[in-house]
């Protein structure tokens, strides 16, 4: 028999600020944590924006957590987890250190500890051989965002990574809602976090030609519109708890949703072009998944990069799937407020959208002044509005031609 | 370098190695490098550390007799840091 999902804690950080309450309300207000570059040589970039966690909040919040900085990718991780950990009762008191609990931690990241990658090659190139750190192994290996939180918890359940590209994160929670929903673990800390804003790491963002080359901060970032001319990179990191419905009620804890489908299928066909058939059977799957029709489903919370290509494919595969449906079921995309935040972007906008579901409201598509056309979808969203139905599906599509969809649904309706 | 100035450097490299939480304002010379919280895998970054700090080169092999903070400094005044 098997069990059903639920999210009892939440944790996010990005250039909106630090923790859900702020997110919320920025996301409601129409408020941009876009901003010119910060930290890097806008001279040599042709896409001169980002949305870059403010330096000092994440000190003064990782020196409260008493987290030690190590690697930004490792140090954001682990924030969220504290975070998510203690919204759900599970924070371990630091000045007595627990047993080992039997909770997993499964993460996507895209890029892992770049920062310290960077540094890496940085010291080599600079000092040959001996400028290599001995310890650049374990600072570097991408499960240190999985192996740090673990053992800084005692998280005694497998850890691993995720790496699928932009679906990363989504793909994390997609794993860890099968390991619940089919009897292998109780409680599994999903998230994702990426942080790429050194000069290296930009550069290769910069090159491929997929962000934004306009100048307006505030504006540049266009999901679905006409006039949309690619992403702006953001970095940020975010953490759910999930844990059986029995265990959650058993324990007493405060459920914040329930994750009630993913479906998740591979494109076979371009590394970077995105795929209609990739696409609908991973959004079929997840409706599948949850024994849902797509009338049942409140609103999309959707990949919405906002290069030419992704959105296009996007509107048609979920119109695709969808059909009528797609006329009413309202589709939005929060990257436009905070960046895409490569594998981080699915935990984040999970959270997004569980906090949406919760508070009843969802957030406007910032900068759709002009839909496109060709992208056929319920998009009329000038302003923040009500959620018309008590569930979700959020949809995260990567390079790679992974593709990943969850259905989420409000708590309080998961009898 | 004054011994004060690689004591107050030491300090600084030392508590970036730590794994534990420490009062590194009563760190002095006589605390044992073990009771700092620097592993074994700590150690190595303690190492390197010191070389880009110091701008010296030495093998791990000639740490063995130091055991405290002091005995660490007296190693790299010797080696001309």
């Amino acid at each position: 028999m098997s069990e059903r999902v639920v999210i009892t804690g939440l944790g996010v950080v990005t250039a909106l600020g630090h923790g859900e309450k702020r997110l919320l309300h920025c996301l409601l207000n129409g408020c941009s944590g876009i901003r010119p570059l910060r930290g890097l040589d806008r001279s040599l970039y042709r896409s001169r924006n980002g949305a870059q966690v403010d330096d000092a909040e994440l000190a003064k919040a990782l020196t409260d957590r008493q987290i030690r900085a190590q690697d930004r990718t490792v140090d954001m991780a682990m924030l969220v987890a504290a975070d998510a950990l203690d919204d759900a009762g599970l924070l371990p008191n630091p000045e007595t250190p627990p047993p080992p609990q039997p909770i997993a931690t499964v993460f996507g990241t895209a890029s892992g500890p770049a920062q310290s990658a960077y540094r890496a090659w940085t010291a080599y190139h600079e000092k040959g051989v001996k400028g290599v750190r001995p310890t650049t192994v374990p600072r570097c290996m991408f499960n240190a965002v999985s192996a740090q939180i673990s053992m800084r918890f005692r998280l005694a359940g497998p850890n691993y990574v995720v790496v699928a590209s932009c679906a990363s994160s989504t793909v994390a929670l997609g794993i860890g809602y099968r390991m619940i929903r089919d009897g292998h673990a109780r409680q599994v800390l999903c998230g994702g976090a990426e942080s790429m804003f050194d000069p290296g790491y930009y550069a290769c963002w910069d090159a491929l030609g997929v962000m934004s080359r306009a100048d307006n901060p505030e504006t540049c970032f266009r999901p679905f519109d006409t006039d949309r001319d690619g992403f702006v990179l953001g970095e940020g990191a975010g953490a759910l708890v999930l844990e059986s419905l029995e265990s959650a009620r058993t324990r007493g804890a405060r459920i914040r949703a329930e994750l009630c489908g993913y479906g998740e299928s591979s494109d076979a066909e371009h590394i970077t072009r995105p795929s209609l058939d990739g696409q609908t059977t991973a959004i079929r799957a997840a409706l599948d998944s949850a024994g849902m029709h797509p009338r049942d489903i409140g609103f999309i919370n959707a990949h919405g990069t906002a290069t030419k290509a992704n959105d296009l494919c996007e509107s048609q595969s979920i119109r695709a799937v969808f059909g009528k449906p797609a006329d009413t079921v309202p589709a939005v995309s929060s990257k436009s407020y905070f960046g895409h935040l490569i594998g981080a972007a699915g935990a984040v906008e999970t959270v997004v959208t569980v906090l949406c579901l919760e508070a009843g409201r969802l957030h406007a598509n910032l900068n759709l002044d002009h839909p496109d056309p060709l992208c056929n979808l319920c998009l009329d969203s000038s302003a923040a509005g009500d959620v018309r139905a008590p569930t979700a599906m959020k949809t995260s599509f990567g390079f790679g031609g992974n593709n990943g969809v969850l259905i989420l649904r409000k708590a309080g309706e998961e009898e | 370098m004054t011994r004060d100035h690689i004591i107050a450097k030491l300090r600084d490299i030392m508590k970036a190695s730590s794994q534990a939480t420490i009062e590194w304002g009563k760190v002095t010379e006589a605390s044992t490098v073990d009771s700092l919280g620097i592993d074994s895998l700590a150690m190595l970054d303690l190492m390197y550390d010191l070389q880009q700090e110091f701008h010296i080169e030495f093998e791990p092999e000639e740490l063995v007799a130091v055991k405290t903070v002091g005995d660490l400094a007296t190693f790299l005044e010797q080696r001309g840091a």
